[in-house]
């Protein structure tokens, strides 16, 4: 294909190639990491409270040799995988339950606008109440965070049926269950997908700091035992291991997302383009 | 962190009551086999007798199986040792006595770790940088000194500190800071002083500060600082497992008195305390009793820092 665009004509030959995007990513990385490494060292900070980043790749390397560091991160996983399959199914079910009957949506607005603005940390002795410090009052939170999240997309995508296509089916005689999935489904999936992208990070983020202020088992648990052990790099390495966490599950969201709407107009487009 | 920490906690209290007992523990001592038992600790050098205590078996030789779960603090413990998530829990006695206070029904089973009683010597103490013009406790009032929980042990302690030595304890501004924190708030010139117990001690000293005060030191003699504590509805609901539990802790305690290189090395399986450092930091003692004596100071110091209004009965804490 390069060469195609190279032998087309002189002066696209001459243009240069655009760098591609993964390029562009992996340097902006490389350039944090050279601010990480420069900065304790020329002083800036001191080494003792924010090691170089090399200090902290080879704590990370000695915690990756334990099987705590596997557990914590397995653990970790898991909560958040859990908390966001059942804020999914959750979300979706009322959603499309709430948003397709235009009363139940009436009645129910303000009390989804009131419940959703309530950080889920303000939950934490609730959960702790119901459930110590085990990893399910960490759950709760993650639950309780992303379901919002997934169901006000769901509730857009249910308003955002063409009414005409929902009168047609209804004067077709369709059952609500053909209806839901002939008429309301393909219209709100991209919004079930925006959900779930958005919930997927959203359910992360309170999964770690669950374990970080609860002390449920994961990461993040290890994170406030590196602070309290005041063993700086391996704390940092661990923050570290979160953030790559998270880019990989927003690379799967993408990916998922691109695979369930392939069909869609704006993937489509994004594919072409 | 630690004021979402405090709100928790506040918020807790208020939902204990609508708890209802409901969730069930660990299991009774009764039936055959190991009775299972729940304690919530937090990850720190004061809770190693018990660790240490699981890997000599002897929580096994009284029949029980011991189960950890590690909480970041007091927020997490109170309210699972109340509710009935864990039968229980490791705090400091003034939170205790706080608690107590308040109506909550907290009763201690097992001391948990102590002063050492030597002035500069202790596994805590109050820390200031080089150069400093805080020479003594006394120096302190009109200084900004971090703690790690206001209105809590460490401030009333200082506050003793600052009264043995002569000066004006009521002049002290008190912020509050988590200990990992508190090293890089010194440094920064935030705050004059700080409270820090190990491993931030040792490190504070080895880089360069400079210890004014050892405030549990100078509060009480042999302060029992810390312990293990349950609810009233499992103490009265299990006896037999309370008994065995506190016997259990006093030998794990025993044997953590006489063996100090068995507890620096037992903190590497559940800290990441740099093991060049572990070799240097001041142990707690691990009274094998609760001093009751030092319970009725902290008491009395929370009255007069105004912390409770009146004392609650010591004796209805203790077992």
């Amino acid at each position: 294909m390069t060469s195609a665009v190279a032998t087309g004509s002189g002066r696209e030959g001459r243009r240069r190639r655009p760098v591609p995007a993964w390029a562009l990513g992996l340097a902006g990385l490389a350039c944090l990491m050279a601010v990480a490494e420069a900065a304790p060292r020329a002083g800036l900070v001191k080494e003792r409270f924010l090691p170089p980043f090399s200090a902290m790749v080879s704590a990370l390397a000695g915690q990756a040799g334990t099987p705590v560091f596997w557990r914590a991160l397995l653990e970790t996983l898991r909560g958040w995988a859990i908390g966001l399959a059942v804020a999914m199914a959750a979300g979706v079910v009322l959603g499309i339950l709430i948003g397709g009957v235009p009363f139940v949506r009436a009645a129910l607005a303000s009390t989804i606008e009131f419940l959703r603005p309530i950080p889920s940390v303000a939950l934490i002795p609730l959960a702790v109440l119901l459930y110590g410090t085990e990893m399910r009052s960490t759950l709760l939170l993650v639950v309780y965070a992303s379901f919002w999240q997934i169901l006000v997309q769901v509730l857009y995508g249910v308003q955002d049926v063409d009414p005409i296509a929902r009168e047609t089916a209804r004067s077709y005689r369709f059952g609500p269950l053909s209806q839901v999935r002939t008429v309301i489904w393909p219209t709100a999936l991209p919004y079930v997908v925006t959900g779930f992208r958005l919930g997927a990070a959203v359910a992360l983020i309170l999964e770690i700091t669950g374990e970080l202020v609860i002390g449920s088992p994961g990461l993040g648990r290890q994170i406030a035992v590196a602070q309290g052990s005041g063993a700086v790099a391996s704390m940092y390495a661990l923050v570290i291991v979160v953030g790559l966490v998270g880019v990989v599950v927003n690379v799967l969201a993408r990916a998922t997302e691109r695979r369930v709407l392939r069909w869609h107009p704006s993937i489509r487009r994004e594919v072409v383009s | 962190m630690i004021r979402i920490r405090a709100a928790a906690a506040a918020a807790a209290c208020a939902l204990l009551l609508a708890a209802c007992g409901s969730g069930g523990g660990g299991a009774d001592a009764s039936g055959d086999g190991p009775a299972s038992v729940k304690v919530s600790v937090i990850p720190i050098v004061d809770v190693a007798p018990i660790y240490l205590g699981r890997q000599q078996g002897f929580f096994a030789e009284q029949g029980l199986k011991l189960e950890l779960a590690s909480a970041q603090g007091g927020a997490a413990i109170v309210p699972a040792v109340v509710s009935g998530q864990v039968d229980f829990g490791f705090s400091n006695y003034t939170s205790l006595i706080l608690a107590r206070s308040k109506g909550l029904p907290l009763k201690v089973v097992a001391p948990g770790a102590g002063s050492t009683g030597v002035k500069g010597r202790d596994f805590g103490g109050v820390v200031v940088k080089t150069g400093s013009p805080v020479r003594s406790a006394k120096d302190l009032a009109g200084k900004r000194v971090a703690v790690n929980t206001l209105n809590n042990i460490n401030d009333t302690t200082v506050r003793a500190s600052i009264r043995a030595a002569g000066g004006d304890a009521e002049n002290v501004r008190f912020t509050e800071l988590a200990f990992p924190d508190m090293l890089a708030a010194l440094d920064k010139g935030n705050v004059d002083a700080v409270q820090v117990v190990e491993p931030f001690l040792t490190t504070a000293l080895k880089n360069g500060g400079r210890l004014v005060a050892s405030n549990y030191v100078d509060t009480a003699p042999d302060l029992t600082v810390a312990g293990y504590f349950t609810s009233q509805k499992t103490a009265a609901a299990k006896p037999e497992l309370v008994k065995r539990f506190a016997a259990a802790m006093r030998k794990s305690l025993g044997y953590a008195a006489d063996n100090p290189d068995a507890v620096r090395k037992v903190l590497g399986t559940y800290t990441k305390i740099d093991p060049a450092l572990t070799s240097s930091l001041t142990l707690p003692t691990y009274p094998a009793q609760v001093n009751a004596a030092s319970l009725k100071t902290l008491s009395a110091l929370a009255v007069q820092d105004g912390l409770i209004k009146t004392a609650p009965d010591v004796k209805d804490l203790l077992p």
